[in-house]
């Protein structure tokens, strides 16, 4: 059979003239989309194999060529430089992939490790690589596998393409097939072959050695075969058998790559964008990506420490919320770990050793909230029960029982598990992530509903109901789902999604969040403590089941509050004829006080009763202070930006497109379908953003309020009481208690980093009281008002204290005489009793 | 050439195998998917082929020191590309034929 080939250039040609203009003679399953996908030759945007005139498709670089020792350390170097940008996003045709040394190894593609050569085929003896050359394989050899392993622990995870990590290989194969025991051979081998080479530096011979040292131990820590279990024995042959160990050799040999890298000479005709020609690609070549070797020493020595980090997940307790969290400690390290650190801590976390039954995970954290440690509902020998003989008959209600809940857990599995999937992702997928986890928390509320109505009936007639609290079920879903909105909220302040103008409704918001979630962890230490319980009844709440009516009557705020009732005589802002519109009504919360305030000694670690209470009692109580510190906070600060806002200090950016109504709903989409409603329904009056009413509207409401004898100071001072004295509780129960073990620095940090928080914020309420003291009557807010907001982002002193708590620094602004006029100096400002000036060196101190 | 004669000479390509030459001295092989008037062509399924540069050809002889040594040519894959009519130097049909069967196309 012999192919034939015939020109039909010219009978083609005349036959396309005799088309009618517009007319297209196709293949009739071929469509016009499938044809924007076309990469249309000579067009040099599209054609990567289009050449410039005088451009060849060849590089002059010899991949043969004899290196000095210098120059090998420079290629070693240069490579480890792309290969962390490559880690932190750029594709590996513009990194890895420009080598010279690596295409040769590559392509055309080998069918053996030994055909892996920078020639291919036969060559004559006086030409085959030298020493070095065989170093330079050896190391890139196991660059390449040790990036095949990368992806592979990477793809095996959720991750998202182009906006973490380009798994594009370009139709490169690196060595999948080959195990890694074969390039750690390559490697040994090399390194007896520099000690051997005497004509070498001593200086330079070391500083390669400790490169291929390097390789070694991290090709070893990326292997994707290492085993998990902290009890593996100590295998002779893979001498870091140990999962946690595996990474520590990995960074110690980073300080002396770093100091003997003043020997490298680079070799920068050893890269070539060229190469990318060559590459299933369907863009033409762009630049080489530039990442500095200080940089990728950086990114290489966070890899380690996350990874490290990451290994100790297996050794905390054994507990969900320990897991939980550590998983939020790990997602909120900072700097933000890496695509590949995320992956190698999501393969830790799924695996058998952690998740031993699926269900086991989701049931222990349902029991530490809302069953007691030896409940009788879950009895263990109700399992042994055997459903009767005939089906028609019912089955035991003991039985029943526990098929009601084994049905729930299962139900709750796959959300359960989203959000640890979504604690893996990078931060700002973790905030959108979120608010899907939270819709399949919403959902699964409402199956928890049936089941909890199904237990009560059966508890009932087992003669336990009194071991039951009312809708279990449901409320564990419900401070779950309350716990991961409030989430969603700070991270939208901690990734600058809300504008300064929203700050106060955005934290209004989170206030009442954080008083529900605190509400319904009442419930539950009630079930703990039964009837004689030192702790506060809550309020008659309605089920979380049914969208709260009455609660919504006073979550509005009424901007017209001198006809509303004023039940609460003891909050000062309530009592006045016309109050603001913010009061305790909204954060029931708040009202209540968790401890009892004239016993100082009682802490979550002693309870009233003088019983040491359980690690559950203990958590729950934690759980609660923070909650109540979060609700106490997010009041002070809505009030906070409130005032601000309403003296004109904050910045009033003119939204041309929007309203007040649309923004509120942009904010509030994630959580407008859930039930009960989170969201006040009244978004027309836009009463979250704009609490006092309209802010164009100057009613008289205001300046009545804001002078120094104002009640608006004691609802401030109530506020950071309370939130203050909830704050020291957690810390007081300790990461023990709080059952963050296993992540007790960010936990410790976590702690001081809310204090500081406080005390900007008590800083900020002086300077607006003092001012408000001077402040002459009745004048239109914001005149006169001296203050200035400082405003300035970036850095960590800036009043970013902590993820989501975001505190504008208030300061005096001065008069000057400059010019023979006054001018408003707004680049003056007294902090700390210390005058600043900003001048063309930035800030000074007078 | 009528148009009714002209689509049905340049449908009986569509699917085949065809060999472009560009003017940049490339040729693309692949099969036919679409052309219009101005002889754009659409192929699938196309490899790119290059000619080795003179100085390749060059290193050859003189390394084997024999002026038939073979020289080949690069490849890659590209898939769908369009070829704009005004870059086409050349159109060739590819046919593996058995032996005794007749060509499916009227040349």
């Amino acid at each position: 059979m012999e192919p034939r080939i015939v020109d039909i250039t010219e009978k083609f040609t005349a036959a396309c003239k005799g088309l009618d203009i517009g007319q297209l003679v196709k293949d009739e399953y071929f469509t016009l989309f499938e044809s924007i996908g076309a990469v249309e030759i000579m067009d040099p945007q599209m054609d990567s194999g289009f050449l410039q005139p005088g451009e060849t498709l060849e590089d002059d670089y010899d991949p043969l060529t004899p290196i000095l020792p210098e120059e090998l350390i420079g290629i070693m170097d240069q490579l480890l430089c792309y290969e962390m940008a490559w880690h932190t996003g750029s594709p590996l045709s513009q990194t890895l992939f420009t080598s010279i040394h690596i295409d040769r190894l590559l392509w055309p593609e080998p069918k053996t490790l030994e055909e892996a050569q920078f020639y291919r085929g036969k060559i004559e003896d006086d030409r085959r690589p030298g020493v070095l050359l065989e170093v330079l394989r050896a190391y890139c050899l196991a660059l390449v596998k040790g990036c095949d392993f990368v992806i592979a622990k990477i793809t095996s995870r959720d991750y998202f393409e182009e906006e973490d990590f380009c798994t594009n290989t370009y139709n490169r194969v690196l060595f999948v097939q080959i195990p890694p025991d074969v390039f750690q051979r390559e490697l040994d081998a090399a390194i007896e072959l520099i000690e051997e080479s005497a004509e070498i530096d001593e200086s330079l011979r070391d500083a390669i050695i400790t490169r291929l040292n390097f390789r070694k131990s991290l090709l070893t820590a990326l292997d994707i075969e290492m085993p998990l279990d902290m009890n593996f024995p100590l295998d002779l042959d893979r001498p870091y058998s140990l999962l946690s160990s595996t990474w520590s050799p990995v960074a110690d040999s980073l300080p002396h790559i770093i100091t003997t890298h003043e020997l490298a000479k680079p070799v920068t005709d050893a890269f070539s964008t060229k190469v990318q020609r060559r590459l299933a690609s369907t863009v033409p070549p762009r630049p080489i990506v530039q990442f500095e070797f200080t940089k990728a020493l950086e990114a290489l020595k966070l890899l380690c420490v996350d990874c490290q980090e990451a290994t100790r997940f297996l050794q905390i307790p054994h507990d969900p919320i320990e897991y939980l969290s550590f998983l939020w400690a790990f997602a909120s390290r900072d700097p933000t770990p890496l695509t590949y650190s995320r992956s190698y801590l999501g393969a830790i976390m799924f695996s058998s050793d952690i998740i031993q039954a699926p269900g086991a995970l989701p049931f222990e954290d349902l029991r530490s909230f809302v069953f007691t440690e030896n409940s009788a509902i879950l009895d263990p020998s109700l399992r042994a029960l055997s459903p009767p003989l005939n089906p028609r008959l019912p089955k035991p209600p003991g039985l029943q029982l526990v098929e009601i809940l084994d049905t729930f857990v299962d139900r709750a599995i796959p959300p359960y598990f989203d959000l640890w999937v979504a604690l893996g992702q990078n931060k700002c997928r973790l905030r959108r992530m979120l608010t899907h986890v939270i819709h399949a928390w919403d959902a699964l509320q409402r199956d928890a509903e049936a089941a909890d109505a199904k237990l009560k009936i059966v508890c009932e007639a087992m003669g336990i109901g009194h071991e039951l609290m009312e809708n279990p079920l449901t409320t564990w879903v419900y401070i779950k789902k309350l716990w991961m909105i409030e989430k969603v909220i700070l991270l939208g302040f901690e990734q600058e999604i809300h504008h300064p103008d929203e700050y106060a409704g955005m934290y209004f918001f989170l206030a009442q969040i954080a008083s529900k979630r605190g509400m319904a962890l009442i419930e539950c230490l009630h079930l703990l403590h039964g009837t004689q319980s030192s702790y506060p009844k809550p309020p008659s709440r309605p089920p979380p089941s049914i969208p709260p009516q009455s609660d919504l009557s006073t979550q509005d705020p009424p901007p017209s509050e001198s006809t509303a009732p004023t039940s609460e005589p003891t909050e000062p802002p309530a009592a006045e004829p016309i109050s603001p519109p913010f009061t305790t009504e909204d954060f029931p919360l708040l009202k209540i006080q968790p401890y009892p305030t004239s016993s100082s000694t009682t802490t979550p670690s002693q309870s009233s009763n003088g019983q040491t209470p359980t690690p559950q009692t203990t958590y729950l109580l934690t759980l609660l202070c923070r909650a109540t510190a979060t609700c106490a906070l997010a009041s002070a600060l809505h009030t906070f930006y409130a005032t601000l806002r309403r003296i004109d200090l904050l910045p009033n950016p003119h939204h041309a497109l929007g309203t007040p109504q649309s923004r509120q709903e942009a904010r509030m989409k994630p959580f407008l379908t859930l039930t009960p409603e989170e969201v006040p329904r009244d978004i027309h009056r836009g009463c979250l953003l704009r609490p006092w009413g309209p802010y164009d509207e100057r009613s008289d409401v205001f300046g009545d309020e804001f002078d120094v004898n104002s009640p608006l100071w004691d609802t401030f001072d109530a506020y950071m009481e309370v939130g203050r004295r909830s704050w020291g509780e957690v810390k007081q129960a300790g990461a023990q208690g709080g059952k963050a073990k296993g992540s007790e620095i960010a936990w410790k940090k976590e702690i001081d980093d809310l204090y500081v928080t406080f005390e900007v914020l008590r800083r900020g309420l002086e300077r607006l009281r003092a001012a408000s003291s001077i402040r002459e009557p009745r004048c239109a807010p914001g005149d006169s008002m001296d203050l200035e907001v400082d405003w300035k982002r970036g850095g960590h002193t800036d009043g970013r204290e902590n993820e989501g708590w975001l505190v504008a620094r208030v300061g005096r602004v001065f008069f000057v005489e400059a010019d023979g006029t006054r001018h408003l100096a707004n680049n003056v400002m007294v902090w700390d009793g210390e005058c600043f000036v900003e001048g063309d060196l930035g800030w000074m101190n007078l | 050439m009528e148009n009714e004669q002209a689509t049905f000479y340049i449908t009986q390509f569509i699917g085949k195998s065809l060999r472009i030459h560009t003017s940049d001295g490339r040729v693309f092989g692949g099969q036919l998917k679409c052309t219009d008037r101005d002889r754009n062509i659409i192929l699938a399924l196309t490899h790119e082929y290059r000619a080795p540069s003179a100085e390749a050809i060059k290193k050859t002889i003189e390394e084997s020191g024999n002026t038939k040594a073979t020289v080949t040519w690069n490849s890659r894959y590209v898939g769908l590309v369009v070829v704009p009519g005004e870059h086409i130097t050349k159109i060739e049909f590819e046919e593996s034929l058995m032996p005794g069967q007749k060509s499916s196309v009227a040349l």
